[in-house]
């Protein structure tokens, strides 16, 4: 597990982020048990607080359950994962949709070439 | 909870500290941040009573420091205290010999942290090695605060990523850590809390994540807002 880090999110917000995307992308299964808020500080060089910020956050989000003293794991609930896996197709689109309309191009031609790269990435 | 009141120190008539006043909680990393010679070190013997101060007065867990709080807080130098031909073996059992609050296994599991060799000699070490060393002896004490100096300093980047993992493992427990630094690149996203000084004076005190969170903005855009204007 390694993250790139920016300096200018809350770390919080950017663990969370990297659960998101690791459960949409299927690395993290539903119901696989993930680590201790102190080996993820470990693992990911921050802060314990921080890391134990980013769990409370998930577990409020119901992203993660934790039962008494057993390892938190990622929720079986398809609802919250199809949510996260929507949340960050919306996100991708809406960075693309931004810096794509700077350049003022014709939707058809977008999608052309949207259909083209995607068929040629799928092959490689 | 260490708290620092007002306090003011001059060395003859030159003011060191004018007013300083932070405060410093168990379980975070607080980080005390300015240019070379604005008076962090003497903070830090403020706090540990080494140096008496002029005025104001500094508490550690609301009590002024006395016998007990003394054995709950522990400052770790710049440099090596330690005797170079000393080996680290000797060193250690030095530190057993003087403190009552040694903790031997976490010393032993210190030593297989930074891969330290208990027979090498102090003089035989790295700069990096040298500041594991030292870093180590304070950090075996079972104290509740642990004041360093520098940790950083003058070291290659490998010796200071092994040490900015110290802070993310169980090695530092719950205990309050106050570190002191120019140089923050390495530890951006370990600190909890950034206390600004210059001139003997606190400019700025804040939490990190709350700084990125409200107002998108890292610790070194804050330290470039306050040192440059």
């Amino acid at each position: 597990m390694k993250v790139n880090f920016n300096n200018r999110d809350p770390v919080y917000v950017q663990v969370v982020r990297h659960f998101k995307e690791q459960i949409a992308t299927g690395t993290l299964e539903p119901g696989q048990e993930i680590p201790s808020r102190r080996e993820l500080a470990n693992k990911l060089k921050i802060n314990p607080n921080t890391a134990q910020r980013a769990y409370k956050e998930m577990e409020e989000a119901g992203l993660i359950h934790t039962e008494r003293n057993l390892p938190s794991k990622i929720t079986r609930d398809e609802k919250v994962l199809g949510a996260v896996r929507e949340e960050l197709i919306e996100q991708a689109v809406d960075s693309f949709v931004t810096s794509i309309r700077s350049i003022n191009v014709p939707l058809d031609e977008i999608v052309g070439l949207l259909q083209d790269k995607y068929q040629k990435e799928s092959k490689e | 909870m260490i708290e620092v009141k007002n306090i003011s120190k001059k060395y003859g008539r030159k003011k060191v500290l004018n007013g300083v006043s932070f405060t410093a909680n168990k379980g975070e990393i607080t980080s005390l941040i300015g240019i070379n010679g604005v008076g962090k070190t003497t903070i830090l013997n403020a706090i540990m009573a080494l140096t008496p101060v002029n005025s104001g007065e500094i508490l550690i867990n609301n009590e002024k420091i006395n016998k007990a709080s003394y054995e709950k807080i522990t400052f770790i130098p710049d440099a090596i205290t330690m005797l170079p031909q000393m080996t680290i073996a000797e060193a250690m059992q030095f530190m057993q010999d003087f403190y009552e609050s040694w903790n031997q296994e976490r010393a032993t599991e210190l030593l297989g942290f930074f891969k330290l060799k208990e027979s090498n000699k102090i003089s035989s070490l790295s700069k990096g090695n040298t500041a594991k060393v030292n870093l180590l002896l304070g950090l075996a004490l079972d104290v509740d605060f642990l004041l360093m100096d520098e940790p950083f300093s003058g070291i290659d980047i490998f010796s200071r990523e092994q040490i900015a993992e110290v802070f993310t493992s169980h090695l530092i427990e719950d205990r309050g850590v106050i570190i002191t630094t120019h140089e923050i690149n390495d530890i951006e996203h370990l600190i909890d809390k950034v206390i600004l000084l210059d001139e003997g004076t606190v400019i700025k005190e804040f939490n990190t994540e709350e700084v990125r969170e409200n107002e998108g903005k890292s610790v070194i855009d804050v330290m470039r807002e306050v040192y440059r204007t």
